[in-house]
């Protein structure tokens, strides 16, 4: 890699399934990581060979995310399984992939994305994201909090904020939302009821459903009066750029650093690769989730010694310590546990003039459950973090 | 928010429930508005049109890429998306309407249901949900906003309710004045004698399409406003309000179907507040129309025969 020169050796095959339903695109982190391996391909690929990323979109239909999957391994033949995301296919395919030694680096949404050794995601995905959100609202003083979630993760991706509520002493409220979303005004009116002047009303919800809750919030007149609280998807420039009433008024849990080239190299590279590879994907979370996939893949990849398999693939993913990147608060790493929370860490971040500047900076994610103590207690254990 | 509390309806405070009563008419106005349109088509055709929500989808995404990627002015863009409601449901009516015209009730409603899937399948490939962006097709008179009983109330669900209200009173009269009117009401009663007794039959079901097709655009154009997001499925499904007014109203009667899609609206939107019975409320069209169906069908005689032979 580093050649400049275009790899034309016998391509590496990898794949990868994302989800896309009306109200949720999850294809972006695919898309950044395909963005990524093109960009790997045009500077001498994997000690000469090119990664051909393969693709697939999943309408949430359980038997649809098997059958894409094992046509990835079984037919398509691919060595690994990188740059998914869905509500449902962690759940779907974790026994299947165990049960073929793959683990899979991707960005995750459900519970079994976090407690099955099938996959490392570079997310923290929306519970633990939740409750970042949920602890930045604490800390700004609120005493409730109203907080919705599509239905379909809601029990998982709610329940921290409500476990971080009663250890607090805050009233937590979970309003489960069907997505479509058909009436944002009156959902956003039974939160704001419930929360009250000056509390907190929490939305997790990607950039195309959000926007619907925002709205009704300015034409309800109701942005200043409670403190508003948001997993990572919404931060972003398009959004803060659409949204200048709601300046100083967010406190919107970003699980990576913020989108800014200035950050680092990683941040630098991700934009110039969007630029030139993928110029219709704007640079936000999910892209930054899909560049840490290739990434990531890629030194996996360059760490092989001998022929690329499935095998050889999947305990060089198995072998990730103390990656490295500006976009994470702490390295990033794999290892042999039965399951991974990488990213445990992270930042609290605002819209200001159209841009999304830093709240607060890096802190840890409460450890409502025990995932996230045993996951602390492995990283120390097994030096993973260096 | 209001501390001082008058008084509780059913254990919620009624300063609680003002807001849902005001969104709930204004749904249910643009629920009222495409069912009267649904029942003048039908009472002067016979074809229960359920691509109303489809094309209204349709011409709300016309007007959205209009403002978005052109320069065009807003009054053309919403001007657009009303026509292309009368143009689109005209076309399929000259088209497939004289087909249709012999043929079982439930047969043209297939056929509008064909329309609904092509358009929906369009509107997926051209108009694909994702890039994580959302569409808005925000009306000017949102910005305007008035306390009214203390509750703020939009100039757009104004309108909603009062175009409701200006629909049903002039179609109305329209049927029961004009020359149209009266071959429309005709053409409800009898299709062969009405043609027979020299009516421009063709003309007539023309006009009908074309003026159902506009309170469908209209519809199409207020709805994403409410919804705070264009979402074509949402506004696709549009039609189950509306088809549940149009059968409070019996398929035949404009007031009833708009007090039904008033009740609807208001339905739907009243009992959000209560947290045990608020997963239910994508039901309420359905069980209003059912009852409103028992209730307006207590005296009928049924009459069952069985052939001898």
């Amino acid at each position: 890699m580093g050649t400049g020169k275009k790899a034309t050796g016998t391509p590496i095959k990898i794949g990868g399934i994302d989800m896309l339903i009306p109200g949720v695109d999850f294809t972006t982190v695919g898309k950044v990581a395909k963005a990524y391996f093109d960009c790997v391909n045009d500077n001498g690929g994997i000690n000469g060979h090119p990664v051909k990323y393969i693709l697939y979109n999943e309408q949430l239909n359980p038997a649809q995310e098997a059958a894409l999957a094992r046509k990835l391994v079984e037919k398509d033949k691919v060595v690994g399984i990188v740059g998914n995301t869905s509500f449902a296919e962690c759940g779907t395919n974790a026994k299947y992939y165990a049960s073929k030694g793959f683990v899979v680096l991707g960005a995750g949404v459900q519970a079994e994305c976090y407690s099955t050794p099938s996959f490392a995601e570079t997310n923290m995905g929306p519970r633990y994201s939740n409750i970042g959100a949920a602890q930045a609202l604490i800390r700004a003083g609120v005493k409730k909090i109203a907080i919705a979630t599509p239905d379909t993760i809601s029990a998982y991706a709610d329940g921290g904020v409500v476990q971080l509520g009663k250890q607090k002493g805050v009233e937590v409220k979970v309003f489960p939302t069907h997505l479509p979303v058909t009436d944002a005004t009156s959902q956003l009116i039974q939160m704001y009821q419930f929360a009250g002047d000056g509390n907190g009303i929490l939305i997790d919800f990607t950039p195309d459903t959000a926007p619907a809750f925002m709205k009704a919030a300015i034409a309800q007149g109701i942005v200043n009066k409670v403190k508003w609280g948001s997993s990572t998807p919404i931060a972003n420039t398009f959004m803060a750029a659409q949204f200048p009433e709601f300046d100083g008024h967010l406190w919107i849990n970003q699980e990576f650093s913020n989108v800014d080239p200035s950050v680092g190299p990683d941040s630098a590279l991700m934009f110039a690769i969007l630029k030139k590879y993928a110029p219709k994907i704007a640079p936000q979370a999910f892209s930054q989730m899909g560049y840490m996939d290739g990434k990531f893949a890629t030194h996996a990849l360059l760490s092989i010694k001998g022929a690329v398999t499935a095998a050889s693939y999947n305990a060089a993913v198995k072998g990730l310590k103390n990656q490295k990147t500006d976009m994470l608060c702490k390295p990033f790493y794999v290892g042999s546990l039965s399951y991974h929370i990488p990213n445990n860490w992270d930042i609290t971040v605002d819209y200001k003039g159209g841009n999304v500047v830093v709240k607060e900076k890096c802190f840890p994610i409460a450890p409502v459950d025990n995932s996230i103590t045993q996951t602390r207690k492995w990283e120390k254990q097994y030096h993973l973090q260096g | 928010m209001s501390s001082v509390l008058a008084f509780s309806v059913f254990g919620v405070d009624w300063q609680f429930i003002k807001p849902f009563i005001v969104i709930g008419l204004a749904f249910g106005g643009v629920y009222a508005l495409s069912g009267v349109g649904l029942v003048v088509l039908y009472r002067a055709t016979g074809v229960l049109n359920i691509a109303f929500g489809a094309i209204g989808a349709a011409g709300a995404l016309i007007a959205y890429w209009l403002l978005n990627h052109t320069g065009c002015p807003e009054w053309l863009a919403f001007t657009v998306c009303v026509a292309f409601g009368g143009v689109v449901n005209l076309a399929y009516g000259m088209v497939f309407g004289p087909a249709f015209a012999r043929r079982d009730p439930l047969v043209k409603m297939m056929g509008t249901l064909g329309l609904a899937l092509i358009l929906l399948g369009i509107m997926a490939w051209m108009a694909p949900v994702g890039g994580a962006f959302a569409r808005f097709l925000p009306l000017p008179s949102s910005q305007h906003r008035y306390a009214i009983f203390g509750t703020s109330v939009s100039l757009t669900q104004i309108i909603s309710i009062a175009l409701a209200l200006v629909l049903t009173a002039g179609v109305s009269v329209f049927l029961r004045v004009t020359k149209l009117g009266t071959a429309m009401r005709a053409l409800a009663n009898d299709r062969e004698i009405t043609a027979t007794l020299g009516v421009p039959v063709r003309r007539v079901e023309a006009a009908a399409w074309f003026g159902s097709g506009l309170a469908c655009g209209a519809a199409g154009l207020i709805l994403p406003d409410l919804l705070t997001s264009l979402d074509y499925s949402a506004l696709t499904f549009l039609v189950i309000s509306s088809l549940a007014a149009a059968l409070i109203g019996r398929l035949s009667s404009l007031w009833w179907t708009m007090i039904g899609g008033l009740a609807v609206g208001l339905a739907q939107s009243v009992i959000s507040p209560y947290a045990s019975i608020s997963a239910y409320r994508s039901a309420a069209p359905f069980v209003l129309a059912i009852v409103a169906l028992l209730y307006l069908s207590r005296r009928r005689v049924v009459t069952i025969s069985r052939a001898t032979g």
